[in-house]
C-alpha cells in the first residue's frame, strides 16, 4: 500500500529556501492538501514528491521504497515512482486528439492495441467526454480539457495522484462541479491524493488532510475541522475559513488558576480555558480569535454594538459590527439583514474563543468567554 | 550530499548533458579563437622578419598595433576606413528604418491597398544575397569613367552618371538600406501589431487627436524596438563586405571589412586581426546597448495579443497614390534587379543592348577562347557546378547542424533557466552574431591552419566550413528556438516525464511538433544565410572547395560580369525558392525567425 513520507526535506533555490526540513507522512487512500499562500514552497513540495524537482536535502519514501535520498544519491525518476500527476494548466499536447492524449503514455508502456482502446474508453466514459475523443484540446472548452487531463493522468493507472491546483483555471461554477468530481474520484479511484490549492475552502472541503505551509515550514498537519477548530498558530487560524477569524489585541493577567482576565480600552473578558491550562505573565500581549460564527447577534447580550454594513447573500447574512473604536465580521444564517447603524447587542455564548501569544503567535487554548 | 553524488544526480538530467557539451564546444569555438587572434596580433610572423629587425618568428611585438594605430600609414589603413564604415553604418540604418519604419506602419496601421503583394514581396531584397542589388545598381548605373562599359541607365537616356552616383558612399548607403529595410520592417511591423490596441484606444476615447496619439502613445511604444532595430542594423551594416567590394573597390572607396580582406590576403595578416579584434569590440559594445534597450523594453510593450484591432487610418484621397508608389518601388526593388541580370547574363559585349548581341554563350555556350579565356557557358561549366553543390552541400549540413544545435540550445537553456551555467551558454550561443562575419572567417583561417591537439589542420577541408557556417548562424537557430520553448510551459514536457516517455521520445514526439514551425525557421535561416554567405567563407575556400558566391566575387573581380550575373541569378533562385518551398510546405518563415510574426 503506497504511503509518502518525506523525512526533513529541504531545497534551497540559490540562497533561497523553498522548503525548511519538512518531514510528513501521507497515508494510503488519504486526499491531502498542501495549503498555503503563494510562494510557501508547496508546488515544490509536490513537484519533489513526483520527482520533477530534485531536493537538497532529505529522503523520500514511496511504498516503503526510497525514492529519493540525498545521502545515498538516490534519484528514482518520476516515471518509475509510479505517480500521477495533474498539471494546473493541463499541459493537454496541443498536436494530438483527446484519443492520442490519453493513449500516447500506454503506446510508450508497449500495451497492445485492443487493450489501450478498452482503456481509453473505459476512462472517457467515467469522465464523460466520450464524444470529444477526436477534437483536439483547442477545440475543448476548461472544463473538458480538465476532464482530458484527469483521464491522461490516470490512463496509466497510478496508485498516488498528485494535482497542482488543477481547478485554478476554470470558472466559479465549473470548479465547484469538479471539486465534487474529484472527491467521487478519490473514493472510485482509491488512490491516494496529494493537492495543491492556495484556497482554503478546497483544501477544506476536499481533503481528509490539511497541510499548511508557510515559508517552508509546515504549520499544522491535521484533518481539515481540527485546523479550522483548533488552529496551531494564529497564521493558521487567520488563513483557514471565510469570512477570516476576529483578532481582538488584548492585554492578559491571570485572575485564578484557570481563569484570564482580557481587557483594552474598550472590552474587558474573562477567559476560561476548557483546552488546556494556561499560565500567563502580567499584563501579556495576547490576540483573541473570535470566529464570525461564535459571535451571537441578538435583542438580548452582554455587549452593546452598532451594525457598521451588512452583506446579505440569502442562505446567510454576514454583519460587520463596531464595537467601541473595533470592527468584527459576525454571520447571521438564513436570510435576514439589518439597517446599517442600527443598536444590536452582541453575546459570546460559545467554548471555542482562541488565545494566541501576541509575541510569538502560537495558541495558548481554547475556551470560554464571559 | 557529497560532491559526486551531486555530480551524478546533476548529469541524470538530459539539458544538464547538452548544456555542459555545448559550454564545452562553444568554449572551444569561440574564446578560444579569439585568444588565438588576440596572441597573432603580439607575434612575429614569418613575412615580417625583414621589417622587424633581429627578430625570431613566434616572438612577442607590438609592432602591427603600433603600425595599425600610430604610424604614417594608420591614417589610410585604418582611420579612414573606419570613418568610411561608421558613416556608411549609420546611412545604412537610416534609410533602412526610414523605408521599413513606413511600411510596416502603411502596412499594419492604414488602409493601403496591394498589402499582401507588397508585404510578401517587401522581405525578398534581405532573403536575397545583399550584392544583388549592387550588383543591379552597377548594371544601371556604372559608367565608363572607372573603365568598363556603361550602364543601362546611360545607355537609355545618354546622361553619364557622375562617380559619386555610380560609386563609393552613396550607391553603398542606399543598397544596404535597401537590404536592410526588410529587417527594419519585420521588427517594427511585428511591434506595431502585436501593441495593445486599447493603449491607443485609451487615449482615443480621451479625445486625443491622431497626430497626438502617434506622437504620444504609439512613436514612445514602438521607441525602444525601433532603437534595437537601429543597434542590429547598425551592426549588421558595419559588417558587410560584398556590397562595398563591388561599390567601393572601382573608386578605392575602403571599409573595414575590405580593408581587412586585403590585408589578410595580403602579407600583414597580423593588420586584419587587429581590425577584426576592433570590428569585435564594436559589435559587442551594440549589442551589450541592444539587450539594455530590450530589457527595458518588455517592461512597458505589453503584447496581449488579444484585443480587436484599432481602426485603420484612412489614406482617403491619396490611398491610390501611395498605394501605386509602395508597389511600382517594391517592384524595382525586388523584381527589376533579376530581370537585369537575365538581360546581362545574354550580352556578349557589356554596355551594347542592341538585339544582334545577345548570345547564350555565357549559359550553354562551351566557351571560345576570345571570349573570357574559354571558359565555359555556367550551366556546362565543370567549376560552377563544383560550386553549385558545393553551395548546396553546405547550406544543407550547415543548416542540419546549426538548427538541431539551436534546438538543443534552447531547450536545454529553457530548463535551465536561471542557473549560471544557462546564462553563459545563452551569451556563448549568441557571441558569433557580435562577430563580423569576415572577422570571424580570419580568426578560424588563424586558428585552424595548423594542428591543434587532435584535430588536424583544417585549412582547405570542407569540414572547416561546415563548423564555421554552424557557429556563425547557430545564433539564429538557437534565438527561434529559445523564442519557442518560452512559450512551451515546462508541464508539456513533464506530463510526458511523469508517464515515462523517454527524453527523445518527448523531443521527437511531444517539442518538436507542437514548435514545429519555429524550429524550422530556426533551419531555415541559417540554410538561406548560408547560400548567399560570401564574407564568412571567402578567406577559407580553396579551388576544391569554392562555393557559388565566392565563384561570383572572383568573376566580379575579373570583370566577366556576364558569368558573375548568370550566377547571381542561380543563387537568388535557389535562396528565394528553397523559402517559397518551406515556407509553403510547413508555414515556417524567415521573418518568424528574426522576430516577427
Amino acid at each position: 500500500m503506497p504511503e509518502i513520507r518525506l523525512e526533513n526535506i529541504t531545497k534551497r533555490f540559490g540562497k533561497a529556501i523553498a522548503v525548511d526540513n519538512l518531514s510528513l507522512t501521507i497515508k494510503d487512500g488519504e486526499f491531502v492538501s498542501l495549503l498555503g499562500p503563494s510562494g510557501c514552497g508547496k508546488t515544490t513540495t509536490l513537484r519533489m514528491i513526483a520527482g520533477l524537482e530534485t531536493p537538497t536535502e532529505g529522503e523520500i519514501y514511496i511504498d516503503d521504497r526510497c525514492v529519493f535520498s540525498s545521502q545515498q544519491a538516490i534519484d528514482v525518476s518520476p516515471d518509475k515512482r509510479d505517480v500521477g500527476f495533474l498539471f494546473q494548466n493541463y499541459a493537454l499536447w496541443p498536436h494530438m486528439t483527446v484519443y492520442k492524449n490519453i493513449s500516447f503514455g500506454l503506446e510508450n508502456m508497449k500495451w497492445d492495441k485492443k487493450a489501450i482502446d478498452e482503456r481509453v474508453h473505459e476512462l472517457v466514459k467515467m469522465l464523460k467526454i466520450e464524444e470529444f475523443l477526436e477534437r483536439y484540446p483547442s477545440e475543448l472548452s476548461g472544463g473538458q480539457q480538465q476532464r482530458v487531463a484527469i483521464a491522461r493522468t490516470l490512463s496509466t493507472g497510478p496508485k498516488v495522484l498528485f494535482m497542482d491546483e488543477p481547478l485554478s483555471n476554470l470558472d466559479a461554477k465549473l470548479r465547484m462541479e469538479m471539486r465534487t468530481e474529484l472527491k467521487r474520484l478519490h473514493v472510485e479511484t482509491g488512490a491516494t491524493f496529494v493537492y495543491v490549492t492556495h484556497d482554503q475552502l478546497e483544501a477544506m472541503t476536499l481533503s481528509t488532510k490539511i497541510c499548511l505551509l508557510k515559508e517552508g515550514l509546515l504549520q499544522q498537519y491535521q484533518p481539515p475541522l481540527e485546523v479550522y477548530r483548533n488552529p496551531s498558530n494564529y497564521f493558521v487560524a487567520d488563513f483557514v475559513g471565510a469570512p477570516n477569524i476576529n483578532v481582538i489585541e488584548v492585554e492578559g493577567s491571570p485572575v485564578n488558576i484557570d481563569e484570564v482576565k482580557l481587557t483594552n480600552d474598550e472590552i474587558k473578558f474573562i477567559f476560561m480555558p476548557s483546552s488546556k491550562v494556561v499560565s500567563i505573565s502580567e499584563k501579556q500581549k495576547l490576540l483573541l480569535g473570535i470566529r464570525p460564527e461564535d459571535i451571537q447577534i441578538g435583542e438580548e447580550g452582554d455587549f452593546e454594538a452598532e451594525v457598521y454594513s451588512t452583506l446579505p447573500s440569502g442562505m446567510e447574512t454576514i454583519v460587520k459590527i463596531k464595537i467601541g473604536n473595533s470592527i468584527l465580521t459576525s454571520v447571521v444564517f438564513g436570510d435576514v439583514d439589518f439597517e446599517i447603524e442600527s443598536k444590536i447587542k452582541i453575546s459570546f455564548p460559545n467554548d471555542r474563543y482562541i488565545l494566541f501569544d501576541k509575541e510569538s503567535e502560537i495558541q495558548l487554548a481554547s475556551g470560554k468567554l464571559s | 550530499m557529497t560532491y559526486r553524488n551531486r555530480l551524478k544526480m546533476y548529469f541524470k538530467k538530459p539539458h544538464n548533458i547538452i548544456l555542459t557539451s555545448l559550454f564545452i564546444v562553444l568554449i572551444y569555438l569561440t574564446i578560444i579563437p579569439m585568444i588565438t587572434i588576440i596572441i597573432d596580433t603580439f607575434t612575429v610572423h614569418q613575412s615580417e622578419l625583414m621589417r622587424i629587425k633581429g627578430s625570431k618568428v613566434g616572438d612577442f611585438t607590438l609592432y602591427h598595433w603600433s603600425k595599425v594605430f600610430f604610424s604614417s600609414i594608420s591614417e589610410k589603413m585604418f582611420y579612414q576606413p573606419l570613418l568610411n564604415t561608421i558613416i556608411v553604418a549609420f546611412g545604412t540604418c537610416f534609410v533602412a528604418i526610414l523605408i521599413g519604419g513606413v511600411v510596416a506602419w502603411l502596412i499594419t496601421r492604414t488602409d493601403m491597398r496591394f498589402k499582401t503583394v507588397v508585404s510578401t514581396l517587401f522581405i525578398f531584397p534581405y532573403i536575397m544575397p545583399s550584392w544583388t542589388i549592387a550588383m543591379a545598381w552597377l548594371n544601371f548605373f556604372k559608367n565608363p569613367l572607372v573603365g568598363g562599359a556603361p550602364g543601362l541607365f546611360t545607355v537609355l537616356t545618354g546622361i553619364e552618371t557622375p562617380n559619386w552616383f555610380a560609386y563609393g558612399q552613396f550607391p553603398i548607403i542606399m543598397v544596404l538600406g535597401l537590404h536592410y529595410a526588410p529587417f527594419a520592417y519585420i521588427l517594427i511591423g511585428g511591434i506595431l501589431r502585436n501593441m495593445d490596441a486599447n493603449l491607443e484606444e485609451a487615449a482615443q476615447l480621451m479625445k486625443a487627436s491622431r497626430a497626438r496619439i502617434m506622437r504620444k502613445i504609439t512613436i514612445p511604444i514602438v521607441l525602444p524596438a525601433l532603437l534595437s532595430t537601429f543597434l542590429l542594423v547598425f551592426s549588421s551594416a558595419m559588417s558587410a563586405f560584398a556590397v562595398p567590394a563591388f561599390l567601393g573597390t572601382p573608386v578605392r572607396y575602403q571599409v573595414l571589412t575590405t580593408q581587412m580582406y586585403r590585408t589578410l590576403n595580403g602579407l600583414n595578416p597580423g593588420y586584419g586581426y587587429i581590425m577584426a579584434l576592433v570590428m569585435i569590440v564594436i559589435g559587442v559594445l551594440i549589442l551589450t546597448m541592444n539587450q539594455k534597450v530590450i530589457g527595458s523594453r518588455r517592461s512597458f510593450t505589453t503584447i496581449t495579443g488579444k484585443s480587436s484591432n484599432i481602426a485603420l487610418i484612412k489614406l482617403r484621397r491619396f490611398n491610390w497614390l501611395i498605394s501605386l508608389i509602395v508597389l511600382i518601388s517594391t517592384l524595382l526593388v525586388c523584381i527589376v534587379p533579376l530581370i537585369s541580370f537575365a538581360v546581362e547574363s545574354f550580352i556578349v559585349e557589356p554596355g551594347n543592348y542592341s538585339l544582334s548581341n545577345f548570345s547564350s554563350i555565357f549559359w550553354i555556350g562551351e566557351g571560345s577562347p576570345e571570349i573570357a579565356n574559354g571558359e565555359p557557358g555556367i550551366l556546362r561549366n565543370p567549376s560552377i557546378l563544383l560550386g553549385l553543390i558545393n553551395s548546396v552541400k553546405l547550406s544543407v549540413v550547415v543548416s542540419l547542424v546549426a538548427g538541431t544545435l539551436g534546438i538543443l540550445t534552447g531547450y536545454a537553456i529553457s530548463k535551465a533557466r536561471g542557473t549560471k551555467l544557462a546564462l553563459i551558454v545563452n551569451n556563448l550561443a549568441f557571441f558569433p552574431y557580435l562577430m563580423p562575419s569576415m572577422a570571424f572567417g580570419a580568426i578560424y583561417l588563424s586558428m585552424f591552419a595548423v594542428r591543434r591537439g587532435f584535430i588536424p589542420p583544417l585549412y582547405g577541408s570542407f569540414a572547416l566550413l561546415v563548423i564555421v557556417g554552424s557557429i556563425k548562424y547557430l545564433p539564429f537557430a538557437s534565438r527561434a528556438s529559445i523564442g519557442a520553448m518560452h512559450q512551451l510551459s515546462g508541464e508539456i514536457e513533464e506530463a510526458g516525464t511523469i508517464q515515462g516517455i523517454s527524453w527523445f521520445k518527448r523531443m521527437v514526439k511531444i517539442i518538436i511538433p507542437i514548435q514545429k514551425a519555429s524550429f524550422i525557421s530556426g533551419y531555415l535561416l541559417p540554410f538561406i544565410s548560408c547560400m548567399r554567405e560570401l564574407s564568412l567563407f571567402i578567406l577559407l575556400v580553396t579551388p576544391a572547395t569554392r562555393i557559388l558566391t565566392t565563384l561570383l566575387f572572383q568573376y566580379n573581380e575579373k570583370g566577366w560580369s556576364q558569368y558573375a550575373n548568370a550566377i547571381n541569378l542561380l543563387i537568388v533562385f535557389f535562396v528565394v525558392g528553397s523559402n517559397l518551398l518551406v515556407n509553403k510546405v510547413t508555414g515556417a518563415s524567415i521573418d518568424k525567425g528574426i522576430g516577427g510574426n
